[in-house]
């Protein structure tokens, strides 16, 4: 057995392992969130039980050991002997940031344990009450653990106007850690004379020293929102002795520069880690009915390409029409396999939306904003490549929407809000594209800053009233940013016009409506090629036509008592104490010998944005996944058709528009 | 450093406008009494109560209100400190605050603001 080169699984277990570290983080989050069903718990213990069994396996000993501690951790929370809090899922979140940094550090063939992890493993440790741990594995002699930091942190003058007070800082040091002021001084810039002094500015700085095995993660997380506003230094401490600690150097009043911090790796950024791990995977996870329709295609393929031969054998003139109806069969069965394989290509938008519950929690706490964030239509599925590309201009319009958008707690209440502002993302098909749509009930676009901003810029005069549809078009332009200062978030170059052209290079739009006061809602359009939907085939005439699923209300045979005529020529029928206009497909597409008697087709309820219409079709065959085809490309727009697909038989059926549908019944009833 | 002689007190509501204490004579305490919330906002009116008190003699702050601090109020009171020193003046302390106490032991401020060794009880 030992011949076997179990590297040749490593990637397999990369891929797990970073999918294990995602449902622990998913997890975590609806922890975080308030839910409380244990199986939540089950999951996270899971991941880390499979990565610890996998690393162990394939000899990552360090990523075992890590895993080993937090697993030890996790079972004393799923044997309910440890309660869960905020704290204990920070440290959590920190594991899987911490794993995904490790699995990336081995799987580029680094040296895994590093100090930051070191640190996370013995706060682990120390938290597990002490169980032993299995030793440090020899592979990384150097990542010594920390045995504490010493920071040096000046603030700058205009430290305390963001909002940021020293003594909170401090106070979250103390929460890691035993703090020590080694010194603290007042800054030469400080004023000489009382009256001189402007209470709002600071000019204090401070020599600490952070006691313990803390993760370098949980200070820099700390320190995350001060970018710009103080100097700062963090060093580990290696082994403090008191010599050490007489040797420092003194604390230079004037800026500190930050010096490097050995062995830290100060890179990976929590967020962004996965990503950049799972970039060159370059792999995919195919649901298995994928792969079974893909098997039984080349089935078929096999069964034609031998009944081919099979003519091609013993071939004479009379053969010539199996040859002919052979050579039809092998081009169906080559299509359909085409499709299966691009179907493999299609996932759902899950996947980016996942990344979105993380980056939020994030944001609220460094923003000091409540945001609830509402994700609907994850199944929506995308080309992959869309899907890849479209991840990071999401990102950007969410960033934006809570640092710009949403007020804070305060601002909220003041303007009769709930303070906790709702930010909701949503995919759905419409109108033969996938609409990503991203809404906030925030402020809504800042109308006067804009104007200021583009007649400053040269774009408009200063005299031009602009509506909000042009207002809204402005912040499209490059390098068009209002933000009053860059923070770290955004503002800092990368603008809306980026995320307008990455959305355009995938051939989509994007535009945004908004309302002062009320919030802004952002919609990305994007092309259909590849989409997938669920759909009901319906039969009209000789014809069939499939209706997305997800539009559907209810089906249902009309008696003859519930239809009214009305003058123009329109009709309803009652439903559910309403009157819907009534559309006939038939007569809306032309279609030949279809049911034209109401009480003998069926009639779909449909619903779009809240508006219902009947559609009449002759019968109802089946439920469908259709591959949609643009219609555009291949012929030409056509109202009221989202597209094409093809059926199992190689009919072409019509995809049901249903916006479009019901615009056009909307239009006749009020017509009539 | 507990026992003073009071000359005036400064009126303890959140000072809008310092009541002005009397110009005293050379080497007379005063005693400044900290409003209950020394957060930012009422730093600028704190501000303008302590520069009135400047002088040579001595000057006790009476902390016994004192129920919000922030870095900013410590900074002020620092660097009060500092000028009423340079001016040859001293800062003591009157009543023992737990608040005070936390924030200043914190940010490693005790010994610049010249607190007196924890007293228990």
């Amino acid at each position: 057995m030992s011949t076997v080169d179990l590297s040749q699984f490593h990637k397999t277990f990369f891929e797990e392992s970073l999918e294990g570290l995602d449902a622990m983080e998913a997890a975590l989050l609806a922890l975080d969130s308030g839910q409380t069903e244990p199986e939540l718990v089950h999951t996270i213990f899971r991941a880390a039980h499979s990565i610890k069994g996998g690393a162990a396996t394939f000899g990552f000993a360090d990523v075992a050991a890590f895993t080993h501690v937090a697993e030890s951790l996790l079972e004393e929370v799923r044997s309910e002997r440890r309660g869960v809090d905020e704290k204990l899922i920070d440290l959590l979140l920190h594991a899987v940031d911490c794993l995904r940094a490790m699995l990336a550090r081995s799987r580029r063939g680094q040296p895994v344990a590093d100090a930051d992890s070191e640190a996370l493993r013995a706060e682990l440790v120390r938290l597990v009450g002490g169980e032993a741990a299995p030793p440090a594995p020899a592979a990384a002699p150097n990542a010594a653990s920390v045995a504490g930091w010493d920071i040096r942190f000046t603030a700058l003058p205009h430290l305390l106007q963001s909002g940021n007070d020293p003594l909170r800082l401090f106070r979250e040091l103390q929460q890691l850690g035993r703090l020590e002021v080694l010194r603290a001084v007042v800054v030469d810039a400080a004023p000489a004379q009382l009256a001189e002094l402007d209470p709002s500015q600071c000019f204090l700085g401070w020599e600490l020293r952070l006691h313990g095995a803390v993760a370098r993660a949980d200070i820099d997380a700390v320190f995350d929102w001060l970018d710009g506003d103080c100097e700062l230094a963090i060093e580990p401490v290696a082994d403090v002795t008191p010599a050490a600690l007489v040797a420092a150097p003194p604390l230079p009043v004037a800026p500190l520069v930050a010096a490097p911090a050995p062995k830290v790796d100060p890179g990976p950024r929590r967020i962004r880690a996965s990503a950049a791990a799972s970039a060159d995977g370059g792999s995919i996870r195919v649901s298995v009915d994928k792969v079974d329709a893909l098997i039984n295609m080349m089935g078929e393929l096999v069964i034609t390409q031998s009944m081919l031969s099979d003519i091609g054998e013993h071939f004479d003139q009379s053969q010539l029409e199996r040859l002919r109806e052979g050579l039809v069969q092998l081009e169906r069965n080559t299509r359909e396999l085409q499709e299966s394989v691009m179907r493999i290509r299609m996932l759902p938008i899950a996947s980016v939306f996942n990344r979105f519950p993380r980056l939020v929690r994030d944001l609220e706490h460094k923003l000091g904003k409540q945001v609830r964030l509402e994700l609907h239509g994850e199944h929506t599925e995308l080309d992959k490549t869309v899907l890849e590309k479209i991840g990071d201009p999401l990102v950007h319009l969410v960033r934006n929407a809570i640092d710009h958008g949403l007020e804070t707690p305060t601002q909220r209440r003041a303007a009769g809000k709930p303070e906790t502002g709702t930010l909701r993302l949503e995919a759905y098909h419409e109108g033969g594209n996938i609409v990503v749509q991203i809404s906030d009930d925030g402020a809504g676009l800042n109308h006067a800053a804009i104007t200021a901003k583009a007649v400053q810029c040269g774009l408009i005069r200063p005299e031009q009233e602009l509506d909000d549809a042009e207002v809204a078009a402005l912040i499209f332009q490059p390098g068009f940013s209002t933000a009053a200062q860059a923070t770290d978030l955004s503002g800092r170059g990368v603008g809306m016009d980026v995320v307008r052209r990455n959305v355009r290079d995938l051939g989509g739009s994007i535009g945004v409506r908004s309302q002062s006061g009320k919030g802004s809602v952002f919609t990305i359009a994007l092309p259909l090629t590849l989409a997938i939907i669920d759909g009901l085939v319906t039969a009209v005439g000789e014809e069939r036509y499939i209706v997305p699923l997800i539009s559907i209300v209810e089906s249902l045979r009309l008696r003859p008592d519930m239809v009214r005529k009305i003058a123009g020529g329109g009709e309803v029928f009652h439903f559910r104490d309403a009157y819907l206009p009534i559309m006939r497909l038939h007569r809306a597409f032309g279609c030949a010998g279809a049911v034209t008697d109401i009480e003998r087709g069926i009639v779909v309820v449909l619903e779009e944005e809240g508006r219902r219409v009947g559609l009449l079709v002759d019968d109802l065959l089946g439920q469908q996944q259709a591959v949609v085809k643009s219609l555009e490309a291949h012929y030409q727009r056509v109202e009221g058709i989202s597209g094409a697909t093809i059926l199992s038989d190689g009919a072409v059926a019509l995809i049901v528009d249903v916006g479009g549908v019901v615009r056009l019944g909307q239009q006749r009833s009020e017509a009539a | 450093m507990g026992g003073t002689r009071t000359a005036k007190k400064p009126g303890a509501e959140p000072p809008a406008g310092a009541p002005s204490p009397a110009p005293a004579s050379a080497d007379a305490t005063m005693l400044v009494r900290l409003p209950a919330d020394c957060r930012l906002a009422a730093q600028a009116a704190l501000k303008a109560q302590l520069q009135e008190v400047l002088q040579p003699g001595g000057i006790v702050l009476d902390v016994a209100q004192l129920e919000r601090i922030d870095t900013a109020a410590l900074q002020l009171l620092l660097l009060f400190r500092r000028e009423l020193e340079r001016q040859g003046g001293t800062l003591g302390w009157c009543g023992e605050n737990a608040v005070l106490r936390e924030a200043a032991s914190l940010l490693g401020l005790e010994q610049l603001l010249n607190l007196p060794a924890a007293t228990l009880a």
